[in-house]
C-alpha cells in the first residue's frame, strides 16, 4: 500500500488561522510554489495523489494557500507545475468515480476542469477537498478548512489503514487477552457447567489411561505358565467396565460441550440480533445485508464449531500431558525415545494442513460454482426454455461438472500421495519403541507388559499431539469471529434524544427549513430545500428519478438526518422528538408492500398489535380489502409468507394501506402507493387511499401524475432543489415543469391506452 | 420533451474534434448535413459546430473490445448524457486518438500485472506484490477466490482489492515461471 503521509491534526479553528501543512511537502514541490508566486508559508490544505498524470502510480499534489489553488506533479524529484487555479473563481467542485479512480473536478468561469486522478484508495481524501471547494464558493472563504485525511478507515490503536473497511480494528492489533476475557464473561452463565464439562474431561482422560495398566498386569501376571487364572476374569471384566464408563463418560462429555456451546452461541446470536434492531438506517446502508447475514448467522455457526473446536484443544491437551506422564514414569528412557519421532508427526500434520488444503479448497471453489450455476438454471428456466437455450446451459454445467471432476481427482491423488506419507510418521515411532523396547525386555529391564502397555499408549499420544499442531491457526480464527461479533454488538445505537419533547395532540404541520442533505456527504442530494406543509394539507411530490423524491421522506421519518437546516413537526425539530413519537405520527404506504409472516389480521394490526378484530374489519373495510379477505378459504386468519405469496400486488397494497389507517397517524407518505398495479386495482386502491387522506397531512409521491389531481398542492423537485410549486391547475396553466410532466406521461398514456385496446 | 430516440447515434471520425488540456477533454462537433439530431447540450455559436467544454468516454466493451463501440458523452450534464458513439476510434485522426487514448488511460485504471513477487496470506487477506504496467505496487484482497477474483476469459483474470480497484492478468500461462506459480496457489487454478 502507498504509505499515506499524514498531516498534523489540530482542531479546526487552528488550523484556519496557522495552517502547517509544509510539513510533508517535498523540497523540489517548494520551490515550484515560490517561484510561480505561491505563499509556502500560508497554505492552508496539501494532499497527496498517488497517481502521475500519465496515469501510472506517481505522485501529485494539491495545495491550496490563501489565494491560489495549485497542482504540482513530482516525477524523479522534479516537480512541475499543472495547475494554478485563483480561489475566488471556483463556483463549484466535484469528485467522480472512474474505474479503480476517481477525478476531481472544479468548474471555473461555467468551464468544467480536471485537476488530477487518484487511485480509489484516496476516494475520501479528495471527497473531503471537493466538500471543502464547494462549501468555500457557497460559504466565502472564512469557513474552516478540514482534515482530508480525518477518520478515514484506520485501525483504532495502530493507525494502519484498515483492509476491511468493516473493522475498526486490524487483525495485527486484536487484543486476544480483552477478547478472551470478554468472552469468558458472556459465558458466566455457563460456568457451573463448564465445571462439570471440565471435570467430565479429566474423568475421560484418567479412563482412557487406565487400559494399557490393565493390559501390562494381564500381560505380566496372568498370561503366564504360572499364570493366575482367576485374575484374567477379573482384569477382563475390568477392562470391559472401563470401556463401559469410556462410553458414558464420552456421552456426558459430548452431549454438555453441545448444550453449552450451542445454548452460548444462540444467547449472542440473541444478542446482535437485538442490537442490530436498535442500529440506525444508514448502518444497514453500509453493510450490505449478504455481510450482515454472515454476521449473525455464519459467524454465530462457526463460533460454535469453534467452541466445540478449542475443548477438543484442551481434552487433547489433557491427554499429550496425562500420557506423556505416564509414559516416563514408566519408563524415563523409553519415553525419551517417544519423542525422537515426535517432530516428524508434527511436521506430518503441519504439511498435511498446508499441502492438502488448496486442494479441498479448489474442490469447494468447483463445488460452489456447479452449485451456483444450477442454482441459477433453476431459477431461470422459464427463460432458458423460452430463449431455447437448453444446450448452451448444458454444455456450461458440463463444463463445470469437469472442472469439479478435476478438482476432485487432485484431492485424491493428493491424498494418496501424503497419507501413506503420514501413516509413515506415525508408524516409525512405534518401531523405534519395538526396538528400544524389546532390547529393554531382553535385557530384563523392563517387563513385556511394560513394553506392550507402552506401545498401548503411544497410539493415544500421537494422535491428539498431531492435532495441536494447528491449534493457533484455530485460535486466531476464534479470536478473529469473536472480534467480529464484538464489534457489531459495539456499534453505537441510533441516539435517541435524552428529553424528547412530547405532546398530546399532533397538528401535523411540516416545515423543511434550508435542508440540504446527501447519503454521502460529498454528493448532495438535496439542496437548500425550504419548504412548509400546512396541517391536514394533501401535497404531491413530483419529478424525475433521482431528484430526491424518497429522500425528503427518509429525512421526515428520521431514518437519516440532515446535513445542515432543519425539519421540523409542529415546530419542534425532529431530532428532538423520540423516535417512537415520530413513527407514531407518521405512516407511510410503500411502493412495494412488504408483509411479513404471519396472517392478515398480524399483518394489518402490525402498528398497534392490541387492535380488536371490529377494528381489523373496519380498517379493511376503509382500504377496500375486506372484500377480497373475507372471500379467501381462511379468511383473515390466511398465512402469508416472507414475499406475501397468493396475494396479488394491488390485494397486498390494500392489506399494507389497511395497516396505515389502523395506525392512524397524523401525517401519511404515499411513496408511489399505486405504480405498480393495473388501472382497475389503483381505482380501488385510490378509493381506500382517499378515505385514508382525510383529515391528515398526506405527502403523496407518485409516478402517475393522473392520481395526484385532488392534491392540493404539487411540488416539483429538480436535483434536490424546489423547482416550482402550486395546485396543479395554476401549475397546468402556467405551464412550467409540472405541465410539461403531466404532457411527456400523456404521450405514453396514449400509447397506453391503444395498447390495451 | 420528446422520448429519448433508440436509435444509435454514430459520430464519424471527421466529425470530430478532441483537444486535452490538463486532464480536461474537450470536443467540437460539427453537425451532420443531412440533419441527424446530436443529444446533449449545445453551447456553439457557430451555427452547425458544437463544442463540449468536457466530455467523458465509456467502453462499451472494456474487456473484451477496447478499440469499438466509444461512448462519447457530456460531462456538464447531470446524467452525463451520451452525445454519441464512436464505432472504431482507431481510425481517428491521430491527434483525435491520441487525446482519446490518454483520456482511456486515465478512466480505466485497470494495472496489468506483469510479475508477482510475492503473495501473503493473513488473517483471511492476501498481501499481493506485484510489478503492474503502471508501476509497482503492493495490494491486499479479501482471501475470497469466489468474490474478488473474476475469471473474464480463458486464462484472463481479474483482481479485485479492497478499495475495489481492479488489476488484471491478461494471461496466466504468459507470466515467468514463479508469478505462475504464486498465482494458480492463490487463485486455487
Amino acid at each position: 500500500m502507498a504509505e499515506i503521509e499524514t498531516m498534523k491534526t489540530e482542531d479546526k479553528q487552528q488550523m484556519a488561522e496557522k495552517p502547517i501543512w509544509t510539513d510533508g511537502l517535498p523540497p523540489s514541490v517548494l520551490r515550484v510554489l515560490n517561484a510561480k508566486g505561491g505563499m509556502p508559508e500560508q497554505i492552508r490544505m496539501a494532499v497527496k495523489s498517488d497517481l502521475a498524470p500519465d496515469g501510472k502510480f506517481g505522485e501529485q499534489w494539491l495545495l491550496i494557500d490563501a489565494k491560489y489553488l495549485w497542482v504540482i506533479s513530482r516525477e524523479n524529484g522534479t516537480a512541475t507545475l499543472r495547475h494554478q487555479v485563483p480561489l475566488d473563481k471556483i463556483q463549484d467542485a466535484r469528485v467522480e468515480r472512474c474505474v479503480g479512480n476517481g477525478l476531481i473536478q472544479v468548474t471555473v468561469d461555467q468551464k468544467p476542469q480536471v485537476l488530477l486522478h487518484y487511485s480509489n484508495e484516496l476516494m475520501d481524501r479528495f471527497g473531503r477537498v471537493a466538500q471543502y471547494l464547494r462549501e468555500r464558493a457557497l460559504s466565502g472563504p472564512d469557513i474552516p478548512v478540514p482534515n482530508p485525511d480525518a477518520d478515514s478507515h484506520r485501525c483504532l490503536v495502530c493507525a494502519r489503514l484498515l483492509v476491511d473497511p468493516s473493522a475498526k480494528v486490524c487483525p495485527h492489533c486484536i487484543q486476544k487477552g480483552k477478547i478472551l476475557k470478554r468472552l469468558i464473561g458472556l459465558a458466566r452463565p455457563y460456568w457451573g457447567q463448564i465445571g462439570v464439562i471440565v471435570v467430565l474431561m479429566l474423568a475421560g482422560v484418567l479412563i482412557d489411561l487406565l487400559p494399557p495398566y490393565l493390559t501390562r498386569i494381564l500381560i505380566d501376571d496372568v498370561l503366564r505358565a504360572e499364570g493366575n487364572r482367576s485374575l484374567l476374569l477379573w482384569l477382563v471384566g475390568g477392562l470391559l467396565g472401563i470401556q463401559v464408563a469410556r462410553v458414558i463418560v464420552t456421552i456426558l462429555t459430548n452431549w454438555s460441550t453441545v448444550n453449552v456451546s450451542t445454548r452460548f452461541t444462540s444467547e449472542i446470536r440473541d444478542r446482535l440480533f437485538s442490537h442490530l434492531k436498535r442500529l440506525p438506517i444508514d448502518y444497514f446502508d453500509k453493510n450490505q445485508t449478504g455481510r450482515l447475514l454472515t454476521r449473525v448467522n455464519q459467524d454465530t455457526a462457526e463460533l460454535q464449531g469453534l467452541v466445540s473446536q478449542m475443548t477438543t484443544f484442551a481434552l487433547n491437551i489433557l491427554l499429550v500431558i496425562g500420557i506423556g506422564a505416564v509414559l516416563f514414569s514408566m519408563s524415563p528412557s523409553l519415553g525419551l525415545y517417544v519423542l525422537i519421532p515426535t517432530p516428524l508427526v508434527m511436521a506430518a500434520a503441519y504439511f498435511y494442513y498446508r499441502y492438502m488444503r488448496p486442494h479441498f479448497e479448489r474442490f469447494w471453489i468447483a463445488r460452489w460454482r456447479l452449485n451456483a450455476m444450477l442454482n441459477t438454471f433453476l431459477a431461470g428456466v422459464r427463460v432458458v426454455k423460452a430463449f431455447a437455450q437448453e444446450e448452451q446451459e448444458e454444455a456450461r454445467y458440463h463444463n463445470r461438472n469437469q472442472r469439479l471432476l478435476q478438482s476432485r481427482l487432485q484431492v485424491d491423488q493428493a491424498w494418496s500421495k501424503f497419507y501413506p506419507l503420514i501413516s509413515f510418521a506415525f508408524g516409525a515411532g512405534g518401531l523405534i519403541i519395538w526396538y528400544a523396547g524389546g532390547q529393554a525386555v531382553l535385557a530384563k529391564r523392563i517387563t513385556l507388559g511394560t513394553l506392550m502397555a507402552f506401545l498401548g499408549y503411544l497410539g493415544m499420544f500421537y494422535g491428539p499431539l498431531s492435532n495441536l499442531t494447528h491449534i493457533s491457526q484455530a485460535l486466531n480464527h476464534f479470536l478473529t469471529i469473536s472480534q467480529r461479533i464484538f464489534e457489531m454488538l459495539d456499534e453505537e445505537p441510533q441516539k435517541e434524544v435524552s428529553n424528547p419533547v412530547r405532546r398530546a395532540k399532533v397538528g401535523g404541520r411540516i416545515e423543511f427549513d434550508h435542508v440540504t442533505f446527501g447519503y454521502d456527504p460529498y454528493y448532495p442530494v438535496i439542496r437548500d430545500l425550504t419548504l412548509t406543509i400546512e396541517p391536514g394539507e394533501m401535497v404531491g411530490i413530483v419529478g424525475h428519478s433521482g431528484a430526491g423524491k424518497t429522500t425528503l421522506i427518509n429525512l421526515l421519518c428520521r431514518f437519516y438526518d440532515v446535513t445542515s437546516g432543519s425539519i421540523r413537526i409542529d415546530g419542534v425539530d425532529v431530532r428532538d422528538l423520540s423516535m417512537e413519537e415520530i413513527r407514531k405520527q407518521i405512516g407511510i404506504v410503500l411502493q412495494t408492500p412488504f408483509l411479513f409472516r404471519g396472517t392478515l389480521a398480524e399483518n394489518i394490526a402490525y402498528g398497534k398489535p392490541d387492535a380488536t378484530r371490529e377494528e381489523i374489519i373496519r380498517a379493511a373495510k376503509a382500504a377496500n380489502a375486506h372484500d377480497f379477505i373475507t372471500r379467501l378459504p381462511e379468511g383473515y386468519d390466511t398465512i402469508v409468507g416472507e414475499g406475501g405469496t397468493g396475494l396479488s400486488g394491488g390485494e397486498m397494497q390494500r392489506i399494507s394501506i389497511a395497516r396505515a389507517i389502523l395506525h392512524d397517524p397524523r401525517i401519511l407518505i404515499l411513496d408511489e402507493a399505486t405504480s405498480s398495479v393495473d388501472t382497475e386495482t389503483e381505482r380501488q386502491i385510490q378509493e381506500a387511499l382517499e378515505t385514508l387522506v382525510k383529515g391528515r397531512t398526506t405527502i403523496a409521491i407518485a409516478h402517475r401524475l393522473s392520481t395526484l389531481y385532488n392534491a392540493d398542492r404539487i411540488i416539483v423537485l429538480n436535483h434536490g432543489k424546489l423547482e416550482e410549486q402550486g395546485p396543479p391547475q395554476k401549475l397546468m396553466e402556467s405551464k412550467g415543469a409540472f405541465y410539461h410532466l403531466v404532457q411527456l406521461q400523456s404521450q405514453f398514456a396514449r400509447l397506453d391506452g391503444v395498447a390495451t385496446l | 420533451m420528446a422520448p429519448k430516440a433508440f436509435e444509435l447515434v454514430r459520430l464519424r471520425p471527421e466529425q470530430v474534434h478532441f483537444e486535452r488540456q490538463g486532464d480536461t477533454l474537450s470536443l467540437t462537433l460539427l453537425e451532420q448535413a443531412d440533419g441527424v439530431k446530436v443529444g446533449g447540450d449545445s453551447r456553439g455559436e457557430v451555427p452547425g459546430v458544437r463544442h463540449f467544454p468536457r466530455v467523458v468516454l465509456r467502453l462499451c466493451f472494456p474487456v473484451s473490445a477496447d478499440s469499438v463501440y466509444l461512448s462519447v458523452r457530456d460531462a456538464s450534464t447531470e446524467e452525463q448524457e451520451e452525445i454519441g458513439i464512436i464505432e472504431d476510434w482507431m481510425s481517428l485522426a491521430p491527434a483525435d486518438r491520441e487525446a482519446v487514448a490518454a483520456e482511456l488511460g486515465l478512466h480505466y485504471f485497470v494495472p496489468r500485472i506483469t510479475r508477482v513477487l510475492r503473495v501473503k496470506e493473513e488473517f483471511g487477506f492476501l498481501y499481493w506484490t506485484v510489478e503492474t504496467d503502471k508501476g509497482p505496487k503492493e495490494f491486499i484482497m479479501r482471501n475470497s477466490v469466489v468474490h474478488y477474483a473474476r475469471e473474464v476469459g480463458p486464462e484472463h483474470w481479474l483482481l479485485i482489492d479492497v478499495n475495489q480497484a481492479r488489476y488484471e492478468i491478461p494471461k496466466v500461462s504468459a507470466l515467468d515461471a514463479h508469478s505462475q506459480k504464486l498465482v494458480k496457489r492463490f487463485l486455487y487454478l
